[in-house]
């Protein structure tokens, strides 16, 4: 298993920087400039020493390869500086956002919390609510509570997010007001009032999209637990006279598991990678919506970092992946 | 029309209502939302409006400008004129008296040194300072005495009020940006995002495109101001979701740029939480005509090039069939609803600017239809499109990705299609279109379609930069990386001369005389410019928060120092 | 064999299991496939029960029936005293102790995450209140029993070979000392080497403990190896039952004998001497039976009475019954019949 790891790991690497230089080259090409949302009113002369004060001017490889040593050394060195009060990475320049001029890891940094703690909470939610419905619907497949499963599925799957979210608003903060609409970054959690503020607020974008991943994970939880409802090993439990319970909880839903633990797993940098619409509906400000910011100022150096960061995680959680297959499934060895 | 009216009245109540003689800080927080976030609290480094409004609560300007247009004192103690001798008799200088006691927020006092300091961050050649025009033609900033500040001009000036007057150019700290200069400007976060201010406000937290956190600066200069102890400033979302937690749910109490369809504005105003308040500058959409041939056919270099005069809309009797064929009323109808009102003006304010051109607002579907029949485009095959010499009428009409934009552009395109013309139409990607990537067939620099739709504005009252555009040198060519402000390629040397004479005129009744000459030049003079409605920007304010006046030439928080709670 | 001697452990009586068949957009009930429609029969203790019959005729729906792994539709499964077929779920629990199933494919009946002492144990959990250590003993025991390494006891079930899975899933069906075991095929799956050192382990075990055994199979020479006696089925119904001897030496029902005929006869003269009888046609339908005897389609002695009227299940000879009009109806030896008419509309609904 370790052998593996490492190797997977090793392999990683140079996939990852074509991965970064596909990124770069994509972002750049797209078309756009870093000026497009300055107003008209600044003159052409104005935005191009703007451009050259931000670099955007100099060859693609030039900046590349900047950027590349400001994400593998500059900044490493930088955190480690702050953690050790080295000065490492002193008189290096840390990669910027054209858009805001700031560190783009410390705006990483910023948003991370609530991106986490919004779209994290909004996945285990999911899980929560599909787990049970994905056993219960596949136990009584065809039943009355399995078709309002799928129904829900359906629903939760089809339905955008920018319409269950604004409709929530209208019910819950417009008419009923219980519920904020804008999401308050600067929170902090220091007491029972400030926490039932922060559940408060979280509520609304946790409901979107908690149904929204709930819809897809109850399906892959019912459809693998009527694969394995149909073993032979089930039938041979219940001829053991194990208990109802015993046979759906621990025969069929452990080896059911298996494959709905990987798709969870899989999805995780996906909350990483924030909620672009629901963080925008609901101004929960993370990184979904620096990204989208980002995007729409064409600023590079942020796109294309969180970009990266993205694959890495992507292929960090694949490993984590198949890594958490081999130790749930006895069946399955790495070597 | 009656929510307008009802929309006046609730301005027109609150402009008289009588400021609260309150004590600094108590009247608790002020919640204010952007549906952009702040990215940024240092102006010079930001073009972006969201930017500006907010370090204007922080940051201040010598003198800054009313909502009427006119110039109001904020670090003076008077507007320098000729008049009371603060300008030179040739115009060539401007000098101005500080207030005794200004302090900055740390407690340090204002000193004519912050101000020379300022002009050299913004013009350092390698800074990037994103308004550099405020400080063109200025020869030199000198602090006289630490309380009297001489700004010298390369020659006579006619408007000198631009260099440190308005939100878009205020003083800033020597001490803390002293290590942020050129090159070194963007690396300086701190500084960047908590600038140290002489504003009603100091910044206490920020966080990127999200939040900026206020509290009332202890060394404002009026010590009964402001009456709100903190403000919050949130950024992100859409112009509903900010408009809807004013009006709707009364989360905060001041929502900017708030553009929302005219049926949902009467919805959330049916709430009886907030108002709509509707800034009026100098922001006109437009349809922009093409003089020059954009024919693919061309070879590249001459496209969209003086070298092609347009072969349809070179005739300027097409071009006022166009704009005859438009009823802007139902425009702005669908469009904007209070946040617009039709016009013909490319400067339609401030008063006195505006020409009274208004024969554009009725439609004239038969007048329009006369005007074609007359320069030669009848339908001769009967197909509904008109032609000449064998050749169809057809425009391509582009403009930005944008809901009330693709809205337009199909009514336009149905009054055309009546009139016989055959209209395709494009949509692109703001950031593409507005970018000016000179690699980029679409943007709107490039011009390679017949008509374009856009806004733009004139950033002062005074529009002589603004009408500048429109000069024969500033079209976008090749030679100019497509750089370049007379999209039109128009090239009237009457124009030229007539706009030099502006930049040697001072009397403020001459240059408005020939401001309004060179508006109708390029519009009900030739149609080079089609201009259809006069935007206004569209903010929402909670019953709650007093003293909001808005204000089209300055910062919406101009007077911020002002608002209050009603109680 | 019928009166007298040791009462019967298992008893059988008129088994039905009939599946739903739903259709249509609202999924309504629009018919049943009759996988089972009227079985009867009994076990002695200590003897085994051979059931036989093609792929799909229901042997081992049968099975799984008797044990309630399915709700069967009607009928009663007396098992040891008790109607399994009727016991309420609780009750049904404790009596699995008694009555236990080794299956056709050993690969999938043992939990893929479970080791050998796991699996082997679990039914101790649930049904007894030793100690850990006890349930281990157990555990080495019944591996001793099933002839497995002790060694093996912490592997999982991929690490074994077929043959010794099914060792596993007999050892499992063991623990409890059951006194009933339904072999569902337990060899089916298995290597031919393989196959007879599990039939004899099956012996063993039943010489040993007294175990009372239904062995399904479609393997006719093993069945005959190891029943005493041995039931036909064909299309969910019982055809003949017999001892086994009297059954492979002459079967009655004509499809027993047409079965029997595809036997691999060892002795080359007999076989020589012996004509296969091939079958026609199709087995019909379960969902859509024919309406008179099930076998009527494909019989090469079908009469006019097969088609309307089923034949019961009859002694006819003693210790041995057969469901055939030949035997039973007045008009069993009027004429040749006209074979392999089709008769598939069934009963129409």
């Amino acid at each position: 298993m370790l052998t593996f790891t490492l190797r997977r790991l090793l392999l990683a690497i140079p996939t990852l920087l074509v991965i970064s230089l596909v990124i770069f080259l994509l972002v750049d090409l797209a078309p756009g400039s870093p000026m497009a949302e300055i107003p008209l009113t600044v003159p052409p002369d104005v935005r191009q020493k703007m451009i050259e004060a931000l670099g955007a001017d100099q060859p693609v490889f030039v900046r590349y390869f900047l950027w590349l040593r400001q994400f593998f050394w500059v900044e490493p060195a930088s955190l480690i500086d702050g953690w050790f009060g080295t000065t490492l990475a002193e008189g290096e320049q840390r990669i910027l956002s054209w858009q805001s001029r700031s560190p783009v890891f410390t705006i990483i940094g910023q948003r991370l919390p609530q991106t986490l703690t919004v779209i994290g909470t909004a996945y285990l939610v999911g899980i929560l609510i599909a787990v049970p419905i994905g056993i219960y619907s596949a136990y009584r497949q065809y039943s009355w509570f399995d078709q309002a499963g799928t129904l829900f599925a359906m629903i939760g799957f089809s339905v955008p997010t920018f319409f269950s979210g604004t409709l929530l608003i209208i019910v819950f903060a417009v008419w009923l007001g219980w519920f904020p609409t804008k999401y308050d970054t600067q929170l902090v959690v220091n007491d029972w009032a400030s926490f039932v503020k922060q559940i408060k607020q979280m509520a609304m974008p946790v409901m979107t999209l908690g149904l929204a991943n709930a819809a897809a994970i109850s399906r892959y939880m019912r459809s693998s637990m009527l694969d394995n409802m149909g073993m032979d090993y089930v039938r041979t439990a219940r001829a053991k006279g194990m208990s109802e319970r015993t046979v759906v909880l621990k025969h069929v839903l452990r080896n059911s598991l298996i494959p709905v633990v990987t798709v969870i797993a899989l999805g995780i940098p996906a909350i990483f990678g924030g909620a672009i619409i629901t963080e925008n509906l609901f101004g929960v400000n993370g990184i979904g919506a620096a990204l989208i910011g980002a995007i729409h100022a064409n600023d590079l150096p942020m796109v294309q970092t969180l970009a990266f960061i993205f694959a890495v995680l992507i292929v960090l959680f694949n490993l984590i992946a198949d890594i958490l297959y081999g130790l749930l499934d006895p069946r399955i060895r790495y070597d | 029309m009656k929510l307008r009216a009802a929309l006046m009245g609730a301005v027109a109540v609150l402009g008289i209502a009588p400021a609260a003689f309150a004590e600094r800080g108590t009247d608790g927080e002020v919640k204010l939302t952007f549906p952009q976030a702040v990215s940024i609290m240092n102006p010079y480094l930001s073009g972006g409006t969201k930017d500006i409004y907010a370090s204007s609560m922080v940051l201040e300007p010598l003198a800054g400008l009313d909502p009427n247009g006119v110039l109001i004192p904020k670090l003076v103690t008077e507007i320098p004129t000729l008049e009371n001798g603060g300008i030179s008799e040739d115009r060539t200088s401007i000098t101005w008296k500080l207030l005794p006691d200004l302090k900055w927020s740390d407690g340090t006092p204002v000193t004519a040194d912050d101000a020379v300091f300022t002009w050299q961050y913004c013009t350092h050649p390698e800074g990037g300072c994103s308004q550099a025009t405020k400080y063109e033609g200025v020869a030199s900033v000198e602090a006289v005495d630490p309380q009297t500040i001489k700004v010298t001009f390369n020659g006579p000036k006619a408007n000198p009020y631009t260099a440190f007057v308005s939100a878009l150019s205020p003083i800033l700290q020597k001490k803390q940006f002293e290590a942020c200069l050129g090159a070194a400007a963007p690396t300086c976060t701190d500084a960047n995002n908590m600038p140290i201010g002489t504003g009603p406000f100091k910044v206490t937290g920020f966080t990127v495109n999200d939040t900026v956190t206020l509290a009332a600066n202890e060394n404002y200069r009026d010590p009964a101001k402001p009456a709100f102890a903190t403000a919050v400033i949130k950024g992100g979302g859409d112009a509903e979701g900010s408009a809807r937690a004013v009006m709707e749910t009364g989360e905060f109490d001041y929502a900017w740029n708030t553009q929302i369809p005219p049926d949902t504005q009467a919805s959330m105003l049916a709430a009886g939480k907030g108002q709509f308040v509707v800034a009026f500058g100098t922001l006109v959409e437009r349809l922009e005509t093409n003089t020059t041939d954009p024919d693919p056919a061309l070879p590249e270099g001459e496209r969209s090039t003086a070298k092609h005069p347009h072969p349809i809309l070179s005739d300027i009797r097409v071009r006022t069939a166009l704009s005859k064929a438009i009823d802007r009323s139902i425009l702005v109808e669908v469009g904007y609803g209070a946040g617009g009102k039709p016009t013909c003006n490319v400067i339609p304010g401030p008063e006195g600017w505006a020409s009274d051109n208004d024969g554009c607002i009725a439609q004239d579907m038969e007048g329009a239809k006369a005007l074609l029949d007359e320069a030669g485009w009848k339908d001769s095959d009967g197909d509904g499109v008109r032609d000449k010499d064998g050749k169809k009428l057809k425009l391509l009409y582009q403009t930005t990705v944008n809901p009330i934009r693709q809205d337009f552009q199909a009514l336009i395109k149905d009054w055309w299609t009546e009139l016989g013309v055959e209209v395709e139409l494009k949509a692109i990607d703001p950031g593409v279109f507005f970018g000016g990537d000179p690699g980029s067939p679409d943007t709107f620099q490039k011009f390679y379609a017949d008509i374009e739709m856009y806004a733009n504005n004139s950033e002062s009252p005074d529009p002589e930069s603004y009408l500048g555009q429109y000069q024969c040198k500033n079209a976008p060519t090749p030679e100019t990386q497509w750089q370049g402000e007379n999209i039109n390629r128009f090239c009237n040397p009457e124009y030229d001369a007539l706009y030099a004479t502006m930049a040697t005129t001072t009397d403020l009744a001459a240059r408005q005389e020939i401001a309004k000459k060179l508006n109708d030049m390029v519009t009900k003079d030739s149609m080079i410019v089609i201009p259809l409605v006069h935007r206004g920007t569209l903010s929402a304010h909670s019953n709650t928060l007093g003293g909001v006046q808005i204000n089209a030439w300055d910062s919406e928080m101009w007077n911020v120092a002002d608002w209050f709670r009603v109680k | 064999m019928l009166d007298a001697g040791p009462a019967p452990l298992v008893q059988v009586r008129d088994l039905k299991m009939h599946f739903p068949i739903y259709a249509g957009i609202f999924r309504r009930h629009v018919g049943d496939v009759k996988a089972v429609d009227g079985v009867s029969f009994q076990i002695l203790p200590g003897q085994t029960l051979g059931l036989v019959g093609e792929s799909g005729c229901g042997k081992s729906t049968v099975g799984r029936a008797m044990l309630r792994l399915y709700e069967p539709t009607a009928g009663q499964v007396i098992i040891d005293g008790d109607d399994v077929a009727s016991l309420p779920p609780e009750a049904l629990r404790k009596k699995r102790p008694t009555m236990q199933m080794v299956f056709q494919d050993p690969q999938a009946s043992l939990n893929p995450r479970m080791t050998l002492a796991e699996i082997v144990s679990e039914p101790l959990d649930e049904h007894t209140d030793w100690s850990r250590a006890q349930k281990l003993e157990r555990v080495y025991e019944l591996m001793d029993q099933v002839g497995l390494n002790r060694r093996f006891v912490n592997r999982f079930p991929h690490e074994f070979s077929g043959g010794q899975r099914q060792r596993i899933g007999i050892a499992r069906a063991l623990a409890l000392k059951p006194r009933f075991i339904v072999c569902d095929e337990p060899i089916a799956a298995l290597d031919v080497s393989i196959q007879a050192q599990v039939v004899n382990l099956l012996e063993d075990l039943q010489e040993k403990l007294g175990l009372t055994y239904l062995f399904i199979s479609h393997d006719l020479s093993m069945v005959r190896h190891l029943a005493q006696r041995v039931a036909v089925m064909y299309l969910g119904r019982i055809a003949e039952l017999s001892p086994s001897k009297d059954l492979y030496a002459r079967p009655l029902h004509p499809y027993a004998e047409a079965l029997l005929s595809a036997v691999n006869e060892p002795d080359p003269e007999l076989a020589a001497r012996r004509k296969r009888i091939i079958l026609k046609g199709d087995v019909p339908s379960p969902a859509n039976p024919p309406k008179g005897c099930n076998f009527c389609t494909r019989c090469p002695k079908v009469m006019d009475i097969c088609k309307t009227v089923k034949p019961d299940l009859a002694e006819v000879e003693p210790g041995r019954m057969v469901a055939c009009h030949l035997y039973t109806s007045a008009a069993g030896s009027t004429g040749a019949p006209e074979a392999n008419e089709r008769n598939q509309q069934g009963e129409t609904r």
